[in-house]
């Protein structure tokens, strides 16, 4: 009895998670094995079981390539430049006290609190290559308009600009509430032994700041392999599928297409490279701290 | 001890009950009575005002839920899976073979019997074709859509043509001599996202698009051309190449940086309401020809869906909205073409500059093919004329491809 009552108080939570995450989880993996699509999802009888084919397909999809060539140039250059940027205006919003500086914190949380459409909407104005802001500030600098969402590169690099601007607020937040844990002692010690302000930063603040970083790094990463919003509203993955993520991959074969198992083996080869890459980043954490115990 | 367990209990119940209610369909609480009709669109904030006076004919109440086009296949795709929905529903005319696969479309024989004004007979031919699967009748056609030429006339005798361009190579020179008036300025509008446009210029060159094996023929000259020749508008900056990110109101006013474009109905409100500076300036054409002119049919169609409860009010529904004098009232809601042969005989549809040219191309207007995986052969179209007008592809070498992905999508579903 005494052992069993805990589970009795986690288990309504237990039991949601287990209708509307686990349940739903097994039920595409089972779906990526079958050729379920609208006539299936209107009679189960007609579903077939086809084994690996969807996986098969998938993987020698040159549009799924291209998309996880996509995403990979996302969070190789996305995660980075959050956690540099989100990172670096939280040192300098945590420089002082005075109103102005919680005025910035609220001025860099703002994206992240409005609407993605909304905010692509008005994006794709600023990045309009005829009468954009962008091209007109460059055209008072005499430089030549640049085509912003055109070209292939530039529009996966414009995506990211519009991502990064949105993923700033939250992480801002989570990096300044572990700055203002440190406690000041630290810093008085470290100033004593004639640290100047860059010593600090480097052997106080950022190693304290490990487990905020990792925090960061891997929530981050996860959001960024599932990157959909932006080129689902501002390009649909085009020109040339260039922008198209695998998240965007997956829900055009699966909602515009109606293939869902395609669309399931596409979601779990995800779910997967997901793990895995989560799975590294807590082993390298573990050598870190291993090694500075 | 008791009471803990029962007050844990409780909480449970409580929270799985709340967690079920929002799954619930609240559709389904309503009276089952009421007719319920799913549209979509814009339009379909207009249709409560035509379901008043059908209200008022038959004493049967309709609720009308109008759904954004971009929501409605989700919609329709959770209604066929949970097996439940509406009494009516608009059906897009390239949704139909997907719908009636999968049997959540009504067969409408039974009704026909009843109500005459169901009769294929009286619908265009075009529209007709898209409601029938098997030698069955599975919907009634509702609005048309046909894709015309617009063109801006002043501009146009300002390079020297008092009319529209009749036939491709008349196109393609006025095209590019419009072109020629200077830098940023272009001489026809063609959208790379437009999914039937490909396949309409490739009829209008005699390609079939499929053979009489139901093969696609998409790698044979008649198509290839046809691309090659859409393909040359782009290269010799005719068409502009990247999207301008402007909308109609900047590209077709004024001194009009591109100004002929093939659209559909909606444009002629759209042009009118959003440009008024240039009334008079413009008009619209049948589209100009090579062996024809046939130009795509679309439109939408309405369907008794299978899950519904109430089949006999879906059927007067039908009748009612089939009525030559509905689909007028309709039109000067909604600017949509009636389907119903009957109302072309009116004054309005008869003698308005616009219209007119409407009526003479949807008798020269065919739908895309009625198959399923329509829509994935349109999309893999999409993305191979992309490689060619933008990625300089070979037209051949590309079409090659394309043919052999159409064979892969129709040997997998």
């Amino acid at each position: 009895m005494d052992q069993k009552t805990p589970y009795l108080f986690i288990s309504p939570a237990l039991l949601l998670l287990i209708m509307f995450s686990l349940f739903p989880i097994v039920i595409a993996f089972v779906i990526s094995f079958t050729d379920i699509n609208l006539v299936g999802l209107a009679d189960w009888s007609k579903i077939n079981f086809i084994g690996l084919e969807n996986y098969k397909n998938v993987l020698s999809d040159p549009i799924f390539l291209k998309s996880i060539g996509n995403t990979l140039f996302y969070v190789i250059i996305g995660v980075p430049l959050v956690i540099i940027c989100s990172l670096g205006i939280a040192l300098m919003i945590n420089f002082s006290q005075a109103k102005i500086f919680q005025f910035f914190r609220l001025i860099f949380y703002t994206p992240s609190i409005t609407n993605v459409v909304a905010v692509a909407v008005v994006w794709s104005y600023l990045y309009n290559p005829q009468f954009g802001l962008f091209n007109y500030l460059l055209s008072l600098l005499d430089l030549p308009a640049v085509p912003w969402l055109q070209d292939p590169t530039i529009a996966k690099i414009s995506l990211i600009i519009l991502a990064l601007w949105r993923a700033i607020g939250v992480n801002m937040i989570i990096f300044l509430a572990a700055l203002q844990g440190i406690p000041r002692e630290y810093y008085e010690a470290a100033q004593l032994d004639g640290a100047n302000r860059w010593k600090q930063l480097t052997n106080v603040t950022v190693p304290l700041l490990r487990f905020a970083i990792f925090f960061v790094t891997v929530t981050t990463m996860i959001g960024w392999l599932q990157f959909f919003e932006e080129p689902f509203v501002m390009t649909q993955g085009g020109p040339l599928d260039s922008t198209t993520s695998v998240a965007l991959f997956i829900y055009r074969n699966g909602f515009q297409l109606s293939k869902f198992g395609y669309a399931a083996a596409g979601s779990f080869i995800l779910f997967i490279a997901i793990i895995i890459i989560t799975i590294v980043q807590f082993k390298i954490q573990n050598r870190h701290s291993d090694t500075q115990m | 001890m008791k009471k803990k367990w029962s007050i844990l209990l409780l909480t449970m119940v409580l929270t799985l009950g709340v967690a079920l209610a929002g799954c619930g369909n609240s559709d389904d609480a309503a009276d089952t009575k009421v007719l319920n009709v799913w549209a979509m669109g814009d339009e379909a904030k207009q249709l409560p005002k035509l379901a008043k006076e059908f209200e008022k004919d038959t004493g049967i109440k309709v609720k009308v839920q109008a759904i954004p086009w971009a929501n409605a296949h989700d919609k329709l795709l959770t209604a066929v899976a949970s097996k439940s929905g509406p009494d009516v529903v608009q059906m897009g005319t390239t949704w139909m073979p997907e719908f009636v696969a999968a049997g959540a479309l009504e067969d409408l024989d039974s009704y026909t019997d009843k109500y005459a004004e169901l009769e294929g007979k009286n619908f265009f031919d075009g529209s007709a074709k898209t409601t029938k699967f098997d030698d069955k009748t599975y919907a009634v056609p509702w609005y048309a859509d046909t894709r015309v030429l617009f063109y801006r006339t002043d501009i146009l005798k300002k390079a020297g043509y008092d009319h529209a361009p009749k036939t491709w190579d008349e196109l393609s020179e006025v095209a590019k001599k419009l072109s020629d008036r200077g830098d940023d300025m272009y001489g026809l509008n063609i959208d790379g996202k437009e999914q039937s446009l490909g396949f309409m210029f490739g009829r209008q060159n005699g390609s079939p698009l499929f053979d009489d094996a139901n093969k696609p023929v998409f790698n044979k000259k008649p198509f290839v051309d046809s691309v090659s020749y859409l393909n040359s508008f782009f290269q010799n900056g005719s068409a502009p190449k990247a999207e301008l990110g402007l909308d109609v109101a900047q590209t077709f006013g004024g001194d009009a940086i591109i100004p002929m474009f093939i659209s559909g109905p909606w444009m002629v409100k759209a042009v009118k309401d959003t440009v008024p500076d240039i009334d008079g300036k413009w008009a619209t054409a049948v589209l100009p020809a090579k062996e024809n002119n046939t130009s795509s049919l679309g439109g939408a169609n309405l369907a008794v869906f299978k899950y519904g409860k109430n089949k006999d009010d879906a059927g007067k529904f039908l009748q009612f909205m089939s009525k030559p004098e509905t689909q007028l009232k309709w039109m000067e809601l909604t600017n949509s073409l009636p389907t119903v042969q009957k109302s072309w005989e009116n004054e309005t549809l008869k003698d308005d500059p616009f219209y007119k040219i409407f009526g003479e191309q949807m008798a020269n207007a065919e739908p895309m093919p009625l198959i399923p995986e329509f829509e994935e052969i349109a999309q893999a179209y999409m993305k191979n004329f992309e490689q060619i007008y933008r990625g300089g592809a070979d037209v051949q070498d590309q079409m090659d491809n394309f043919n052999k992905e159409v064979n892969t999508i129709l040997k997998n579903n």
